[in-house]
């Protein structure tokens, strides 16, 4: 104990505040994690806090990082699948969609109608599990834990009909090149059993969608209604559009802000194009417009599912593809609109059986870099709602 | 499938002139003052010499005002990890893409640059785009390359006390090394051949 | 009956009784709020320990915890440090001994009775600030400074709406409070009725002091010094075992003493229509002051947090204003009426 403490340096502060008569707050530097209750992880915010107000923060990441760009270079490409739903583990099965159809383009594969469709299908039910997620931990963060039973409850409805189809509730890896793998209870060694969805899938799903519905509804009037939650969330952590764009902020984050950017409209990935849906854009760009996107984006999931499980097309799952899966040369880029935003893949093939290189662009990395700006100045309680309302996963932000 | 881009090779311009309209990424090439670009796989490329390297996003940045991100690929024939490139050698080279796109119709670009690898300094292009600030940390970690200009270098993922940019073909995954990975097995095509019979669909509909 | 003649031995008793029964509350307390979140939130709460309803979840946990190292960081201040969880529960057996559970039954009658409850209770503010500034960590200082200023804005208009109560009252002494809503206050046909004062014209007065209690006592919507997504447990970052034990017992004491109180003060204390003070008294007042307990667990359970400065604002915009109109309409009736 021979560096001064803080202690000292506060008895120091004190002493010489009495002398200079003017009282001042001395500047503290506080350690926001990474063990902390409420940072998503192992995210550490070096915060300089002046009494409640933060002047500076600088967020400091890496405790999580598992080096995937690295290890999708050993890896085959079937094997790198079960490590991106890993990425972002609330939302795993929407990270393996952009990179097996980046996989697929390279390949010149197409997978069935089917196939397509129970991706997007399963991919907006993780987006549903996510924002449940968000909508659940939110409010805790605001200090009301009772909000998180209520959508947790209705998110496990989802995650069993999802495992009733994959066998997995957060790491699917379901995704195959050429198609999806033939449903929970089938495969290869039980070809005589369905390998197909089963059929109280869809009946299974429609009652999922009205009680996610449902606790949409209560969670309207139960989260946003309440007045403290509006207290605390209402013009707190105003995110302007022009900043978000330029700090490159994506997905409901940015759609909050005013920008109706969708990559289910742009980008040609999934049928989304025969699905009647809206894209939900906010005003303000403040901590109750991020949390009122999410909420209305459970809805229009749910609208697009239910469409889809009313056109869902036959069909094989599977195209056909070679048994060793080689990769001719060449890279592309391909995106999908992540619950938690822009999630992409830009693969570099050798033409081998291993990519190249895997470039991982994820929604949380690019999201949180507006972090520092949104933080400053903040007051302690609001750093930890603006933090929450962010919706970010650690693993989504080391990879 | 077209032809593939072939990384080892200087990117021929694709002719665009059976197309009446110009590709995307011949207009983005044009922007940024390049002749060099590739539209495989519908991933609108272009390159940018180095020292154009800023010009060229700051000519596109009123069009793609949105950074989706920037990294680099190694280029290299003597790899500690995975597979080399197949057919033949490479010009051993590192290239840094940096993809920009706007807010809009879903438009976008990859800009790339290639740096010698005995001399991997860039400008920043944090002047330019903010949102660049991480990911040339990121890149800088991983892969050592030198954003001359950029705010706040200092490492971003890895310890202070770290040594060399793991995601170099040269470095090592150590933990392979020491233990092979169990999951690496060599799958022999069956005598049978095609069609593989657990692969293949067959939905019940 | 002469050894009840010695005063040492009343005294003794007394002690003993007052500790066991606020233990025993306390605990009930406890279980009670397992239970009821539970509920609030779909799910069944303790389950297991003790066979019906888990209802021996509360004594496992205490034991957990008297098992539980009791750690002093190297950096606390450690007399301090040990001392804070006993001062925390010292003010608040200070506070229990004076409320009357019927009118014999009251350990002390002070004549200036809730004037000593308010002075006594505001001691766990220090034991809040010296758990906070002798843990040797930031978060808890953060807490403890929270908690400071917090219980300073808030002691105003909890003794402000007191303020009403003894103007209508005329005493400060708690049995008298009570008495003074026994009596009746108007007559239909010969039978006197009486009401307590939260119906006879102090409603204002006991929505403030519930408010005010609230941030007393540290619960949602104003645990601020705690915060736990804030401050991992603000002044309770550092504690375990015992320590930490005795600060919850603290709460879940101060909860029942606060309670029993506002019910003295506002809701009748002792007194309930039709039932003999003298043998149902201590049940009915303890009936009063857990329902009061209840609406405090409930608005745990349903609301967020406030913002610190929110609450400062709350405080002083609005609590002290309303505090003192009520005062001032309280003491114009009184003589006018």
């Amino acid at each position: 104990m021979t560096a001064p403490t803080d202690r000292d340096l506060l008895a120091v502060h004190r002493s010489e505040a009495a002398v200079s008569v003017e009282l001042v707050t001395p500047e503290m530097t506080l350690n926001i994690g990474p063990q902390h209750p409420s940072t998503h992880g192992v995210l550490r915010l070096v915060a300089t806090i002046a009494g409640e107000r933060l002047e500076k923060v600088q967020p400091v990441m890496g405790y999580m990082h598992r080096g995937y760009e690295k290890l999708a270079e050993v890896r085959t490409y079937a094997q790198i699948n079960a490590l991106v739903n890993r990425i972002d583990w609330v939302s795993g099965f929407a990270n393996e969609v952009p990179f097996i159809l980046a996989a697929e383009r390279l390949m010149g594969v197409e997978a069935p109608e089917r196939a397509q469709y129970i991706r997007l299908i399963l991919t907006e039910m993780y987006r549903i599990s996510n924002h449940l997620i968000f909508l659940c931990s939110f409010p805790a963060e605001l200090g009301a834990p009772t909000p998180l039973m209520y959508a947790l409850r209705e998110r496990e409805r989802v995650l069993d009909l999802v495992e009733g189809v994959t066998g997995g509730r957060f790491h699917p890896n379901f995704n195959r090149i050429g198609g999806v793998k033939p449903a929970a209870g089938g495969g290869s060694t039980q070809r005589t059993r369905s390998q197909d969805l089963s059929q109280g899938f869809i009946d299974g799903t429609r009652r999922a969608m009205a009680a996610v519905r449902a606790v949409c509804d209560d969670l309207e009037g139960l989260v946003l209604g309440n007045e403290i939650v509006q207290q605390r969330t209402v013009g707190i952590g105003v995110l302007p559009a022009e900043t978000a764009i330029e700090y490159a902020v994506s997905g409901p984050n940015l759609r909050a802000s005013g920008v109706p950017f969708d990559l289910r409209r742009v980008e040609d990935y999934l049928p989304y194009d025969r699905f009647d849906f809206d894209v939900v854009t906010m005003p303000n760009g403040d901590n109750y417009d991020r949390c009122r996107v999410r909420l209305e984006e459970i809805r229009q999931s749910a609208r697009i599912i239910e469409q889809a499980l009313g056109s869902l097309p036959g069909g094989p799952l599977q195209a056909k593809v070679p048994r060793v899966i080689k990769v001719p040369r060449g890279e592309c880029y391909v995106r999908a609109e992540n619950p938690k935003g822009e999630m992409g893949y830009h693969i570099v093939s050798g033409g081998g059986r291993r990519p190249y290189r895997v470039k991982i662009r994820s929604a949380s990395f690019c999201n949180l870099a507006v972090l520092p700006w949104l933080l400053e100045g903040a007051l302690i309680p609001d750093v930890i709602a603006i933090l929450g309302s962010l919706d970010f996963v650690l693993g989504d932000v080391d990879r | 499938m077209s032809e593939p881009e072939a990384p080892g090779a200087a990117p021929a311009p694709e002719a665009p002139a059976p197309e009446a309209p110009p590709s995307a990424a011949a207009r983005w090439a044009a922007l940024a003052g390049s002749s060099e670009f590739s539209d495989a796989f519908r991933t609108a490329k272009v390159r940018v010499p180095r020292e154009r390297w800023v010009e060229a996003h700051r000519a596109l940045k009123p069009h793609l005002p949105f950074f989706g991100w920037l990294s680099a690929v190694d280029w290299s024939n003597e790899v500690a990890v995975g597979d080399p490139v197949e057919g033949g050698p490479v010009e051993e080279r590192y290239e840094v893409l940096s993809r920009l796109s706007d807010v809009t119709a879903g438009e976008a670009v990859i800009l790339s640059t290639d740096l010698p690898p005995d001399d991997l300094r860039l400008p920043s292009l944090t002047a330019v785009y903010t949102a660049a600030d991480w990911h040339e940390r990121e890149a800088a970690d991983m892969f050592g390359i030198v954003f001359a200009g950029h705010p706040n270098p200092v490492r971003i993922y890895l310890t202070d006390e770290f040594v060399g940019h793991p995601l170099r073909k040269s470095y090592p995954l150590l933990a392979r090394e020491v233990k092979p990975w169990p999951g690496a097995v060599e799958v022999t095509p069956l005598p049978a051949a095609e069609p593989a019979p657990g692969e293949s669909g067959e939905g019940s509909g | 009956m002469s050894l009840l003649d010695n005063v040492w031995v009343v005294l003794a008793l007394k002690l003993g009784i007052a500790v066991v029964v606020v233990f025993a509350v306390a605990l009930v307390i406890m279980f009670a709020e397992l239970k009821v979140s539970a509920h609030m939130q779909h799910r069944v709460g303790p389950y297991f320990a003790g066979g019906r309803w888990g209802w021996a979840q509360v004594f496992a946990e205490a034991l957990k915890f008297l098992q539980k190292e009791d750690l002093t960081p190297r950096d606390a201040d450690r007399p301090v440090f040990r001392l804070a969880p006993m001062v925390s529960l010292l003010a608040t057996f200070a506070v229990i001994v004076i409320i009357p559970l019927s009118p014999k039954l009251v350990a002390v009658d002070l004549d200036l009775g809730i004037f000593y409850a308010l002075a006594a209770g505001s001691v766990s503010t220090i034991a809040i600030l010296m758990a906070g500034w002798s843990s040797g960590s930031k978060y808890s200082l953060i807490g403890g400074l929270r908690a400071g200023a917090q219980l300073i804005a808030y002691e105003l208009p909890l003794v402000l709406a007191v303020v009403g109560v003894v103007i209508q009252a005329g005493t400060m002494s708690m049995v008298g409070i009570t008495e003074a809503q026994a009596q009746p206050l108007f007559h239909l046909g010969s039978v006197g009725i009486s009401l307590p004062y939260v119906l006879a014209g102090q409603i204002v007065g006991f929505v403030i002091f519930m408010i005010a209690v609230l941030a007393e006592l540290v619960r949602i919507p104003f645990d601020m010094p705690i915060a736990e997504q804030e401050l991992v447990m603000g002044y309770l970052t550092e504690y375990s075992g015992i320590r930490f034990t005795m600060f919850l017992l603290g709460e879940y004491a101060g909860m029942l003493a606060m309670s029993a109180i506002a019910a003295v003060l506002f809701l009748g204390g002792y007194h309930f229509w039709g039932l003999n003070a003298d043998w149902f008294g201590p049940f009915v007042l303890l009936g009063k002051a857990l329902l009061l307990v209840f609406v405090m667990i409930w608005f745990r359970w349903t609301w967020p947090r406030l913002r610190e400065d929110q609450l400062q604002s709350l405080a002083w915009r609005w609590l002290v204003p309303l505090g003192l109109a009520n005062i001032a309409v309280t003491a114009v009736l009184k003589v006018v009426l």
